[in-house]
């Protein structure tokens, strides 16, 4: 029953660990989301939709990074694979095949 | 407050969340939500961050626990998930009586939570101090003829010193010598502005051993150790030194004990307010007893001085005890012998102090453990009356769930599993009250300070037994309100209720009734009681005093700029300058003003008489147009003559305590007053010193026209603004470099009332609380009553029942229920007051007022609230309610 596709919070929480290149976890993911976004964005919302991602198959993680400032606790770090991508591209091509028939942004000629 | 506490997250959150989130997650949570905390105390300081770290760790432990939760579709989660959606659906579909079940609960459990904060609050005295259990005050009982004539606090300075010489279980000992004369006028000698100061404590160098008041500078183990040092709090070191640093500079103290310029060796950080020890400056013991008074004496003869031990932790006080009794003998035995007298030691824990003290002229912050108690059986109370509206909502309606427990029946559900169900429901509603209960606590928390003087704050949410006692107590009441509801529901027969829901719908009204009659009667009490409390303050002010404290402005005497050679002249200047203006009618100085103490408590008795047959008298100086002033009524005798050195005025209780005989025979007599011999030339009518809660103890006034602690000035109130100013250009004129201060006495004589008023006022917020819960949960059971019966109405209205017949036919019922308890009450009533009376020497009476004010209230009340109710039901047209059936 589960389907594949993807939502909108979860596209721009999968493209902001594009975005970061294995630098991705929590917070830094949090700050991208919402620096685009320019939306404020609760940090377990951000955890949570990770997960999903994860085990959707999209993310893969490790854990990492430095322990300052943190408690002497590591963070997670998150990595798009290779579905994430097709999934990333195919969510846009559908994107852009639509806004390709919408007839008022047709080259008028 | 425990330091270091300040900057890290809340660690409640931690825990909470260590609790309820996978652990191989958990590492990763908390290092984000610390970093993101950091940051955020940086950028919007310690409340947001505080606040925010909250709420991003609870909406994890929401989002991941109900994650999985849905996730998990195995059948038991299924029907949880299912018994929840249908409590919600209820509570969405019935939106009044969901509304009223959950504010009445929610306000109840407000009112518990505060409580229980008040409670925590007066209960955690002094707990601050970590050798708290090893450390104690000594009091001191004198003993004639083997009976206890006084118990107080105060030693003599020598025996904390003998005694630790000689007692081995003794670790340290302080003494501390409370300024009971007023204050000291304290000036930085850089800026030269002077103030009046009357938190100031001399104490030992061994303070701050036993004590555990957290310096912020300065030497702990150095302070206080060398003569003429003293340390301030940090409040007194920013009033005086403003930011700059405070550590070895100097401040002049002046008309005090001790005169002089003292060196700051330390600054305190704020005393806490749950500290039974208040003060702003404590300045070293050696500086006082360097004293001529102290230096010359044997160290026994002193008593003013309160004795704190810590002593190892397996000492035996019986033992202690004796011991002590021992270096008494030893040291002070003869004197003691002379007199008759034994002083026994006892010893008073730390952490009772503030609640258990019951000591003439304790100089502690105290409390009453008897308002502990008090609030604590009101809040059980409030919270059962809070449940029984549950249990009586529920029952009543239950009516409306037969259908669906009929169909769960017949489809194959258990007896068993829909009393679950009903029991989840309730634990649901419970625990939206709770959360509910804390948001209004943190919000209402400021209006109640506000109106009764206190500075509650809601620190128990950081406790961990809190959390312990509110999950039981949620628990618990959540089966209490839940079980008998969810036995009547579960209990239906499935064929009789589906087939015609009107069997069983007034089956458990002899329950409910009982109830009612249960939250009446507690309302009636709380009413009665709350009268009762303002009708005794009340009464206490209106007392007779025989004194008068009105219209008297009571000016603190000046303590720098004179000395003996002048000040007879500077008092005169200053009474002469003062009562020149119209509106002044008289000027008295005296050492002492009414309720504020007194200057000298001394064995006395009549010439004549053996030494050991004294009683304890309080003496006061005054001069000679005092008794003029304050309209003192003379019995016989005259008020004081100039010259009148050695002689004394004496009230009647003073005749009847030293044998005098009658007034007449009083006069002329002689007196041994602490070794010096007077005469008394005057018998005055007894009046009331203090408050009237205090003993009515034998009391003289000496003469001394040099007397000016205080300064009471009688004028008319017709320009107060202009009368004070006046005062002040003449206090300024004579006596400049004094901070003027000043009050009105009867303000000042009330204030001995507050601690009542506090109670009063706590009480009667409750009260008013238990009431609205208690009408709230009524308005309900007639709204049910009314609708239940509406075709009945109707038909009786079509033929020909009248509107009001209608309403007292919807009312009667539940007005006989209060009369009930209203009757049910006056024993009560007259029980509880009676016992809480006791604590008063003058004490109202119980009258039929407060029998009768609280019941007419209480059935005004209810008909107020039943009456709209049933107006609507009867005035509802019948065609409307008939057709729809």
């Amino acid at each position: 029953m589960k389907s594949k596709s993807i939502g909108e919070f979860e596209e721009l929480v999968l493209l902001a660990v594009c975005i970061l290149e294995g630098e991705g976890y929590g917070i830094s993911v949090k700050r991208e989301v919402e620096k685009h976004s320019g939306r404020s964005i609760l940090l377990g919302a951000v955890h949570i939709t990770l997960y999903r991602l994860q085990d959707k198959g999209l993310l893969q993680s490790e854990m990492g990074g430095n322990t300052e400032k943190r408690g002497d606790r590591r963070k997670r770090l998150f990595k798009v694979t290779e579905s994430g991508m097709r999934q990333l591209h195919a969510a846009q091509d559908v994107r852009q095949k639509m806004w390709q028939l919408i007839p008022q942004l047709k080259p008028s000629l | 407050m425990p330091e270091g506490k300040k900057s890290t997250p809340p660690l409640l959150a931690n825990w909470l969340a260590s609790k309820f989130i996978n652990e191989s997650l958990l590492e990763e949570f908390l290092g984000d939500l610390k970093e993101l905390y950091d940051e955020r105390l940086v950028k919007r300081g310690r409340f947001y961050a505080k606040w925010m770290f909250w709420v991003d760790a609870l909406y994890l432990l929401i989002g991941f626990t109900s994650f999985h939760f849905f996730r998990a579709n195995n059948n038991p989660t299924i029907l949880y998930k299912h018994y929840l959606i249908v409590a919600a659906r209820n509570i969405y579909r019935n939106k009044f009586f969901s509304l009223i079940n959950i504010a009445g609960l929610a306000v109840g459990m407000s009112a518990c939570l505060m409580i229980y904060q008040y409670i925590h609050f007066e209960l955690s005295y002094d707990k601050f101090h970590s050798n708290v259990d090893n450390i104690y005050r000594l009091t001191q009982s004198s003993i004639r003829n083997s009976e206890v004539n006084a118990t107080d606090v105060f030693t003599s300075h020598a025996l904390g010193v003998r005694a630790k010489e000689s007692i081995p279980e003794i670790n340290r000992f302080v003494r501390i010598h409370y300024h009971e004369d007023g204050g000291a006028v304290i000036a930085n000698p850089d800026n030269d502005e002077p103030f009046e100061e009357d938190q100031i404590l001399f104490v030992d160098s061994t303070f701050l051993d036993v004590f555990d008041f957290p310096l912020k500078m300065g030497n702990r183990t150095s302070v206080l150790s060398g003569k003429h040092h003293m340390v301030i709090t940090e409040q007194a070191a920013t009033k005086y030194f403003g930011t700059a640093d405070p550590i070895g500079k100097t401040l002049e103290v002046r008309g005090n004990w001790v005169d002089g310029d003292f060196k700051v060796v330390g600054v305190l950080k704020a005393i806490p307010i749950n500290s039974h020890l208040q003060f702003d400056f404590l300045l070293s013991m050696a500086s006082l007893l360097d004293n001529y008074q102290y230096r010359n004496s044997t160290g026994w003869g002193w008593s003013n001085f309160v004795t704190y031990i810590s002593v190892a932790k397996d000492a035996d006080l019986n033992v202690l005890g004796e011991k002590f009794d021992q270096v008494i003998t030893t040291y002070n035995g003869e004197n003691l012998a002379r007199t008759d007298t034994e002083i026994r030691t006892g010893f008073q824990t730390l952490s009772d102090i503030h609640l258990r003290s019951n000591f003439d002229r304790d100089p502690a912050i105290i409390g009453s453990i008897q308002d502990v108690y008090t609030f604590s059986i009101i809040g059980v109370f409030i919270l059962i009356i809070a449940w029984i509206n549950y249990i009586n909502l529920s029952t009543a309606r239950s009516i409306n769930r037969a259908r669906e427990v009929g169909i769960r029946k017949s489809i194959g559900a258990f007896k068993k599993e829909l009393i679950v169900q009903f029991l989840i429901e309730s634990l649901f509603i419970n625990l939206i009250c709770a959360c509910l209960s804390i948001a209004i606590v943190f919000l209402t928390l400021p209006i109640l300070n506000n109106l009764v003087s206190t500075e509650l704050e809601l620190v128990v949410l950081e406790t961990i037994q809190f959390w312990i006692w509110f999950s039981i107590l949620i628990l618990c009441g959540s089966v209490l309100a839940g079980i008998y509801p969810a036995f009547v529901l579960s209990s239906f027969n499935p064929l009789g209720v589906i087939d015609s829901f009107k069997k069983n719908q007034r089956g458990n009204f002899n329950l409910r009734k009982g109830l009612i009659v249960f939250q009446f009667l507690a309302s009636a009490i709380l009413i009665s009681g709350t009268y009762l409390v303002y009708d005794q303050v009340t009464f206490m002010k209106n007392q007779e005093l025989g004194i008068n404290t009105e219209h008297i402005l009571v000016v603190t005497g000046p303590r720098v700029g004179f000395n003996n050679e002048n000040i007879e002249s500077k008092l005169q200047a200053f009474k002469n300058s003062v009562i020149s203006h119209h509106s002044i009618s008289g000027v008295t100085g005296s050492g002492m003003v009414p309720s504020k103490g007194f200057n000298w408590q001394a064995e006395i008795y009549k010439m004549g008489d053996l030494e050991n047959e004294y009683e304890i008298g309080k003496i006061n100086w005054v001069d000679l147009d005092f008794t003029e002033t304050y309209n003192l009524q003379f019995l016989t005798g005259r008020p004081f003559k100039p010259n009148d050195r050695l002689d004394v005025l004496i009230d009647e209780e003073s005749v009847r305590s030293f044998g005098l005989g009658t007034p007449e025979n009083a006069l002329n007599q002689k007196l041994i007053v602490g070794g010096d011999t007077v005469a008394v030339v005057g018998v005055l009518k007894n009046f009331h010193w203090n408050s009237v809660k205090d003993q009515q103890m034998p009391f003289l006034f000496a003469s001394d026209d040099k007397c000016s602690a205080y300064f009471s000035i009688k004028l008319d109130l017709s320009n107060i603004q202009e009368s004070i100013s006046h005062i002040e250009n003449s206090y300024n004129e004579v006596f400049g470099g004094n901070p003027f201060n000043y009050f009105f006495l009867d303000d000042e004589f009330n204030q001995q009332y507050q601690s009542d008023l506090q109670f009063g006022n706590l009480f009667s917020i409750f009260t008013f609380l238990s009431i609205i819960i208690a009408f709230i949960g009524l308005f309900a059971l007639v709204s049910v009553s009314a609708a239940s019966r509406i075709k009945e109405i109707s038909i009786r209205k079509v033929l020909g029942a009248r509107v009001t017949d209608l309403m007292v036919m919807l009312s009667k019922e539940y007005l006989k229920l209060l009369l009930i308890a209203v009757i049910l009450a006056i024993p009560a009533v007259l029980y509880l007051g009676k016992a809480w009376l006791e604590n008063y020497t003058y004490r109202t009476t119980i009258g039929f007022d407060v029998l009768i004010i609280p019941a007419f209230a209480l059935m005004l009340i209810s008909i107020l609230t039943v009456s709209h109710r049933t107006y609507s039901a009867a005035k509802s047209s019948p065609i409307n309610t008939l057709r729809t059936q």
